[in-house]
């Protein structure tokens, strides 16, 4: 990442008004084209379907009908979504930030022989194409009556965010000198109490870093969850999504609002943890 | 004096034993349940669909029935013409896509590297789309595609362009690229923000040393910046096309394939199969997932070996 300061001007644009111009209109372009549909959206869900039919593209600025988010928000399913979402995803991360250090702390401070190459392949399950696991793991759930649960869909999310989240987690732990662990040792403490009492604590940083990325992945997902849910009361908030916009099929405004609704907590998140989220998310993909 | 250093040394070999077990232990117990998890999620089901694609599977009422039929799935695969039509686009997408994301990403970065003091707010601007959930672009765009009042009819419009209008995502011969386009708007600020990161890392001097030659903008990023950063190039075309020979979400959310498979993947085409053709037959889909995992893998171990081959010796 680029630190303050760091930056260089490789050519002086103050001399150079053309350039200048011409660096402005790429900036000013791409921020459009990025922006543009998402903020199109947003003035759309400040509108009824009367209104954007008239003029989809006015901005609401006469009558913005901020009345549309509590309608959908109360007279749909959309906080059944909410729930299910929550709770799956919640569910995920709890498991996967406690089976993930666990074995990441494994793999950076405990080598085995062969430990390099099961990390490997642990991590090789990221090229795997999710539809060669569906059929098998639908048929597992079902033998567990676990299809059409959170607690189901949750476990596999487990499984494949986990490449992931040992590779974040064992390159942090690899960073903690050796000391730390070994003071602890000598003052007594077992290897448990060593990982959970000190390591685990100290890697709050990459853990929270963890927590950010899985849930922006995990509150997205949609393959597994499309085929593993087919049940009104659990599907998660993508397929919420679908189901509401198949339900209100010509009320855009209506439409709008609830897309809006469905990203306001990605937003929030990515307004906070903006820097943590994109080192979390490019990690994978920098060394891959 | 002989026995006695012996039996020293044994109790001694015993206590290491069982200080050696003890630590196999604690590494088990610490590493079992990522293990758990990686075999019963991950490598039992692919095993698995790798062992049904032999097989004829009929799923009915909860009861299986399995039949060997040696490559006779595959064979049918073979001669499926909705499969090849599927495989094409989703090839078609796999190599469309990094060409088209990874050289705009590589534009924009260098802007922001060279041209913008601030650049944190463009960066964090830019990488945004791709944290929506792909239902949600999916149908932003199915609007903006939309032939009655989309937005993109509307722009083409007032550039006085009103000859290019068109049902973007109704037409087959058009539907296929416009989701291209859709998917690598999610994507090229990822892009970007890797291929960022990587050339603020190229050391200073270097670009001084080209300025100080006068090297020009283009001289710069084709001598210095794309052979620098060459390794996180690869790695991102690599990334991107094993991402786009999955691609599912973004189809299911808006063409679910149509129009006239103009828009199906090897992705939607299987879980149609699989899931929701009530054919209750899993080796044939099966069979297809398999083929397809086989394709992506040596795909990707191929590239990364022809590619990146140089890369000790370049950094």
């Amino acid at each position: 990442m680029t630190e303050k300061g760091e930056y260089i001007m490789l050519f002086n644009l103050k001399n150079r008004p053309l350039l200048q111009i011409i660096v402005l209109i790429i900036l000013a372009l791409y921020t459009f084209y990025t922006f543009g549909p998402l903020y199109w959206v947003f003035t759309m869900s400040l509108k009824n379907t009367l209104e954007i039919r008239e003029a989809p593209y006015s901005l609401p600025l006469k009558d913005p009908k901020w009345s549309n988010y509590p309608d959908v928000w109360f007279n749909s399913n959309y906080r059944r979504y909410f729930l299910n979402s929550g709770c799956v995803v919640g569910f995920s991360i709890i498991l996967l930030i406690l089976v993930g250090s666990m074995a990441a702390y494994c793999f950076a401070k405990h080598p085995f022989k062969g430990s390099e190459f099961i990390f490997m392949l642990i991590f090789m399950s990221i090229m795997v194409p999710p539809q060669v696991l569906l059929i098998p793991l639908f048929q597992l759930l079902v033998n567990y009556r676990l299809i059409n649960t959170l607690t189901g869909l949750g476990l596999v999310y487990v499984a494949t965010q986990m490449p992931l989240t040992i590779y974040i987690l064992r390159s942090f732990f690899a960073q903690i000198p050796n000391e730390l662990a070994e003071s602890a040792r000598i003052d007594g403490c077992s290897e448990w109490g060593t990982f959970w009492k000190i390591m685990f604590p100290v890697a709050k940083p990459a853990i929270s870093t963890i927590l950010v990325v899985n849930f922006i992945n995990l509150w997205n997902e949609f393959i597994y969850a499309v085929v593993f849910i087919q049940v009104e009361e659990m599907r998660t908030l993508p397929l919420g999504i679908m189901k509401f916009v198949g339900e209100a099929y010509e009320d855009l405004g209506r439409i709008a609002t609830g897309l809006t609704i469905s990203v306001i907590p990605v937003i929030i998140l990515y307004t906070i943890f903006s820097e943590s989220i994109i080192k979390g998310m490019t990690t994978g993909a920098i060394k891959g | 004096m002989g026995n006695h250093t012996i039996c020293k040394d044994l109790s001694q070999q015993r206590k290491r034993r069982k200080k050696n077990i003890r630590k196999t232990l604690v590494i088990l117990s610490f590493i079992a349940p990522a293990l758990l998890f990686y075999l019963t999620f991950i490598v039992f089901p692919v095993g698995e669909s790798i062992v049904l694609s032999f097989f004829k599977v009929k799923i009915f009422a909860r009861k299986a029935t399995y039949e060997f039929i040696g490559f006779e799935n595959f064979r049918t695969l073979f001669a499926d013409e909705v499969f090849w039509k599927a495989a094409k686009n989703t090839v078609i997408w796999a190599f469309a896509s990094p060409l088209l994301e990874i050289p705009i990403a590589l534009l924009l970065a260098y802007v922001l590297h060279s041209g913008v003091r601030r650049n944190a707010f463009f960066r964090i601007a830019w990488f945004a789309p791709v944290l929506f959930p792909a239902v949600v672009v999916g149908i932003i765009w199915s609007w903006i595609y939309n032939s009655q009042w989309g937005l993109l009819n509307a722009i083409l419009e007032t550039l006085h362009l009103g000859a290019l209008i068109h049902p973007w995502l109704g037409d087959p011969a058009t539907a296929l690229p416009s989701l291209i386009v859709t998917s690598s708007w999610m994507w090229t600020g990822f892009n970007m923000v890797i291929l960022l990161a990587a050339i603020s890392s190229i050391p200073k001097d270097v670009f001084e040393a080209g300025r100080i030659d006068g090297a020009s903008n283009s001289t710069t990023i084709f001598q210095i910046v794309i052979p620098m950063i060459r390794p996180t190039i690869i790695n991102l075309m690599i990334l991107c096309f094993v991402g786009k020979m999955k691609v599912f979400d973004l189809i299911w959310a808006t063409t679910q394939g149509g129009p006239m498979w103009a828009t199906e993947t090897v992705a939607t085409y299987t879980v149609k199969r699989a899931f929701f053709w009530g054919t209750f037959e899993k080796g044939y889909p099966s069979a297809m997932a398999t083929f397809w995992f086989f394709i992506i893998l040596a795909v990707s171990i191929v590239t990364t070996i022809a590619l990146q081959r140089k890369e000790s010796l370049e950094y």
